[in-house]
């Protein structure tokens, strides 16, 4: 049950909940924290923030303190890798990363969870790249006393499918480059594809095993990748030969050299004529040339998810198109745009 | 029980055609029968223990009683008129009743549930597959006080209109003034202008009628099955 009571009146009595402060530009947070009991001093301030009145809460069986609502809430939605922040603040707790990785967010869960009445949850969008620590999400009962099925309700809802939040690790991966292209195999112009790629797999935790130039002869490209997978690569990338050219033959090279799987051609540009293929588990991943160019491409989006173990096909590949357009900035803020986060 | 699939299958046919509303309501009685402990009450040894409330006359409606078993003249099945999308499933023997409700927010949630399927139709029934429980429902536990003469079984009483003469069972007279009244005269009725009439073929009847002494064919009465077996 809440109580309403004059603030004049409230000297001696616990504070029911958090009391935000805003000065804008300069604080946004608790002035007086839950259970703080009101003393003479903090009639005048309370007054500046707008309470003429303050609650009193005395709690019924079936109810529960937005605080312990929110914390049930933020254990429930927290999965592998995410932790739940023991202090609510104002009501509302943090979830974290508890290591780097790839955040995962069932969304179907989430919006569920989130049509349930006076609950929410807000996430970072699914396959972003998080740090160990870094808030992933927030969640909330939304009144000051929630009735306690409402809230074990969405905290079951929240929990399907192993919990809405997780943050799945990348795997080291041992990469293998290939940089097809009789322009750069013969020395006509030098190569620039193989440092840029390998820049991205280092910065993912990975190590770039080699790099083996090929022509555009998928006989040469076949015999590249079988190398590189006799030394030990688990991971390849192979550069150029991806357009429609009759010289594009990487497709053809991979496929000889025993692809199970090849899905070419994403809903994201730059990024077209990228492709993903698979021989046995061992995922293989053509950049187009687009890459050369663009700080930011397709790989930006498929080379995390795929070290973090997602098996991408087609359908990844064409969900992509929502958002999956860059606006090309003059200079590129990615991730913080909304380039491939649609999907 | 059977699975999900088979009792959906089976309660799509006993309807008439496969709709979300089949599977919505098998959801609900699956879920209402294991709340109230029934593994399977369309069994015979469960068939007299449950007794369920339906509030809504739609799809639903016919899913639930196919998979609980209950029928309206047995009893079992209870239809009251709210225009509700929920059912309550009481187990005769223990008491417990659950009422459960399906959720609003299901319907809008679709399409995230069956992000691959495109037609609407097709999307509805997915989604209802991979739906857990926790947002197809909610449920309340309820106290049903159930009257005697509301239980499956024979006529507990029966009462004549003083007004028309109709005989009224189970304690559905009413009372003005203390005379017994059926509810059309009381209350007014879902017909109006009643005229009783006659019609061209008032005389047919599906077994001829013998006179006395005249003898019985005993194919035909030996054609009938044994009754209380079915």
């Amino acid at each position: 049950m809440i109580k309403k009571i004059k603030v004049q009146d409230a000297v001696g009595t616990k504070l029911a909940h958090d009391v935000t402060e805003i000065r804008p530009g300069e604080f946004k947070g608790p002035a007086f924290r839950k259970d703080h009991t009101v003393c003479d001093g903090d009639i005048c301030h309370l007054q500046r923030l707008g309470k003429d009145h303050l609650y009193v809460l005395e709690l019924e069986q079936d109810e529960l303190h937005e605080n312990d609502a929110a914390l049930i809430l933020g254990d429930a939605l927290a999965g592998e890798g995410v932790t739940c922040e023991r202090a609510p603040k104002e009501g509302k707790v943090r979830l974290l990363a508890e290591r780097d990785g790839l955040l995962m967010v069932d969304t179907a869960s989430l919006a569920a969870f989130n049509m349930v009445e006076e609950v929410m949850c807000a996430t970072l969008h699914k396959y972003t790249l998080v740090k160990a620590g870094e808030m992933v999400a927030a969640t909330r009962a939304i009144p000051l006393v929630m009735k306690r099925v409402a809230i074990e309700r969405a905290a079951a809802i929240a929990k399907q499918n192993g919990a809405v939040l997780s943050v799945k690790p990348l795997r080291k991966a041992k990469v293998g480059l290939i940089i097809t292209g009789n322009e750069i195999y013969h020395g006509r112009i030098k190569d620039r594809f193989a440092p840029i790629l390998a820049e991205k797999v280092k910065s993912l935790g990975s190590e770039v095993m080699g790099v083996d130039f090929a022509a555009d002869d998928s006989e040469m490209i076949s015999k590249a990748i079988q190398s590189h997978l006799s030394k030990g690569c688990d991971l390849l990338l192979l550069s150029g030969g991806m357009s429609v050219d009759p010289d594009d033959v990487t497709r053809h090279g991979i496929r000889l050299a025993g692809a199970t799987e090849v899905h070419y051609g994403s809903a994201v540009l730059p990024g077209a004529m990228f492709l993903v293929a698979y021989i046995g588990d061992l995922p293989i991943l053509g950049v187009p040339a687009c890459a050369l160019y663009h700080k930011t491409t397709i790989l930006d989006l498929v080379l995390p998810r795929t070290l973090a173990g997602e098996h991408v096909t087609r359908a990844e590949l064409a969900f992509l198109g929502h958002g999956g357009l860059c606006r090309d900035c003059e200079e590129c803020i990615y991730p913080h745009c909304p380039f491939g986060k649609g999907a | 029980m059977k699975t999900f699939d088979e009792l959906l299958l089976s309660s799509a046919e006993a309807h008439g055609h496969l709709c979300p509303g089949q599977a919505v309501g098998v959801r609900m009685a699956m879920l209402g029968c294991r709340l109230i402990g029934l593994e399977d009450p369309a069994e015979h040894r469960q068939i007299k223990r449950i007794l369920v409330y339906v509030e809504l006359d739609r799809c639903a409606a016919d899913a639930i009683a196919h998979v609980t078993g209950v029928k309206l003249g047995r009893r079992s099945l209870k239809f009251v008129d709210y225009g509700i999308m929920a059912a309550t499933f009481v187990n005769l023997e223990t008491g417990a009743a659950f009422r459960i409700l399906s959720t609003e927010e299901a319907r809008d949630l679709v399409a995230l549930y069956a992000p691959g399927v495109r037609e609407k139709t097709r999307q509805q029934l997915e989604a209802y597959r991979r739906m857990p429980d926790s947002v197809l429902f909610r449920v309340q536990r309820v106290g049903v006080p159930i009257r005697d003469w509301d239980l499956p079984g024979p006529t507990r009483y029966k009462a004549t209109c003083s007004r028309c003469g109709q005989v009224v069972r189970d304690r559905r007279e009413v009372l003005v003034h203390g005379e017994p009244l059926c509810k059309p005269c009381a209350e007014g009725a879902y017909f109006r202008d009643a005229e009783e009439v006659t019609w061209p073929d008032m005389n047919w009847t599906p077994s001829p009628y013998r006179r006395p002494g005249e003898k019985v064919e005993e194919e035909l009465v030996r054609s009938l099955p044994e009754i209380g077996t079915l």
